[in-house]
């Protein structure tokens, strides 16, 4: 019997069951198909797509290409015959990632002793003998070109940074910064929209920045041609690409 | 197009040419076609027989061949003559070899004289009056007439054209795909004539092909992949310098 009684006869609630959250599947369900293996659209036969896939999963197996994103930090070792150990090791972080198939490649930007410094490296060349990824943050945008005409403390990173630990099963953490620009003329115009960028803090007056809105399209958004469904063909590709990596 | 890299580290262009259905028509004598030597008629890429009259069919019926989209024909000598009717594959070719790579370009339509020829054309401003793109003068005082084959505007592309000298990095024996270097004449999926090189300089490098063909039904079991000595092979651990 309880001693302070509600009044109303209270039903025994029994108490909520425990949920199970299974962590492996929680792992699973986090997929990453590399951006390169996705075909374009065009007329070309998928046979050569194939043939492309083939070589690139088998490059895979010997070197390990770790999964990354547009912003974060990375070190890349190659092979350099003009080099005192015969190789050369670069951080810096990624500002864009391009390319199709075999010839796909990732702009590295960094600022070594007050000078910008961008290597472009394709990720399939036999002379790559180590990526490391040093940081792992997804940014707002796909494409960081801004960051040229960002202050250049954006774009500095330690040449001797230790890589950040990271458990697996977490999801990529996005880096909501804003980047201050440094005074115009820019290289691009970023203010205006056809470059869709998040990541800039515009200290632009509010009459430049309307009149940058002169220059959007948005009949864009809604060109049923431009659309390129990519989810079916990404499914297939994934369960080749993972049947391939187990063999 | 796709990339490759040698054991050096260094990088190559290289297109893909699938040998689709091939087969050999008709073994024409040195006497019957008129040339030094005698000719195969070799055709490729089944098509449907329905879109053409029954008398073009004749070739294909006699070699046991459903009809195909292109014939062309090979100056072949005497001892490499073979029987009309077998498949020829990508495995005719081996790494290392040259050949040359025939096909009709991309058409463009009628072009200007600028894009068909190249010439610099006029400026675009300090007074010129309705003359930015035109050829200019077209012959001399003294000639009193207009030279044959005086480059003019016209349709352009859309003509045979063939690229010497193409090294030949990997054949892909279950797919019939031969990877040659450097670029070659067409749009993609065009049908493209795949020879041997007759470049002097080429001579040596061709010494020893299968020889008439490759025969599918034959001995020899080749390897799904046969690749060129200097070619990096995806197997083998990254390129070190020592």
């Amino acid at each position: 019997c309880r001693a302070s009684g509600d009044g109303k006869s209270e039903k025994f609630q029994p108490p909520p069951k425990p949920v199970i959250i299974d962590k492996q599947k929680q792992r699973a369900e986090r997929r990453f198909l590399s951006p390169e293996f996705i075909p374009p659209r065009g007329r070309t036969d998928p046979l050569k797509y194939y043939m492309e896939r083939k070589d690139m999963i088998q490059r895979r197996k010997v070197f390990n290409i770790p999964e990354f994103y547009v912003g974060h930090v990375l070190a890349v070792t190659t092979a350099d015959p003009y080099a005192n150990n015969k190789s050369n090791r670069f951080v810096g972080i990624c500002i864009q990632r391009g390319g199709k198939g075999l010839g796909a490649t990732f702009v590295l930007r960094n600022v070594i002793e007050d000078q910008g410094v961008e290597i472009c490296y394709e990720l399939y060349s036999p002379r790559i003998q180590a990526i490391e990824v040093l940081k792992l943050e997804k940014r707002l945008d796909d494409n960081l070109m801004y960051l040229r005409d960002a202050l250049p403390e954006y774009s500095t990173f330690d040449v001797n940074m230790k890589p950040v630990s990271r458990l697996d099963h977490e999801e990529v953490p996005v880096n909501e910064l804003q980047v201050r620009m440094k005074p115009k003329p820019w290289s691009k115009r970023w203010e205006r929209p056809k470059y869709n960028i998040k990541g800039i803090k515009f200290e632009l007056p509010e009459s430049k920045m309307k009149e940058a809105q002169k220059w959007s399209q948005p009949w864009l958004e809604f060109d049923m041609l431009r659309e390129y469904d990519t989810s079916k063909i990404e499914e297939k590709i994934w369960k080749e690409v993972n049947e391939g990596l187990k063999k | 197009m796709m990339p490759i890299w040698t054991k050096s580290g260094k990088r190559h262009a290289v297109t893909l040419l699938k040998v689709q259905d091939c087969h050999v028509l008709r073994y024409v004598s040195k006497e019957e076609s008129g040339g030094k030597t005698a000719k195969l008629l070799v055709g490729g890429k089944n098509v449907s027989p329905f879109s053409k009259p029954e008398a073009a069919h004749q070739i294909f019926k006699e070699a046991g061949v459903p009809r195909k989209q292109k014939v062309t024909t090979f100056n072949v000598t005497d001892d490499a003559i073979i029987k009309p009717g077998t498949p020829l594959y990508a495995a005719h070719f081996r790494p290392g070899q040259f050949v040359d790579v025939t096909a009709k370009t991309i058409g463009k339509g009628f072009q200007g004289v600028m894009k068909r020829w190249g010439f610099k054309g006029q400026p675009a401003s300090h007074g010129q009056t309705k003359t930015h793109r035109r050829p200019g003068a077209i012959s001399t005082n003294k000639a009193s007439k207009v030279y044959r084959g005086k480059k003019m505007p016209g349709k352009m592309g859309n003509i045979y054209r063939t690229s010497f000298g193409l090294k030949v990095w990997r054949i892909n024996t279950i797919h019939d795909i031969i990877y040659v270097n450097g670029s070659v004449p067409g749009h993609t999926n065009c049908l493209v004539k795949v020879r041997d090189s007759q470049l002097p300089t080429c001579k040596e490098c061709n010494k020893n092909p299968p020889f008439p063909t490759f025969f599918a039904d034959g001995d020899e079991k080749l390897p799904e992949d046969l690749f060129d000595e200097e070619m990096f092979q995806f197997t083998d651990p990254s390129v070190t310098y020592t």
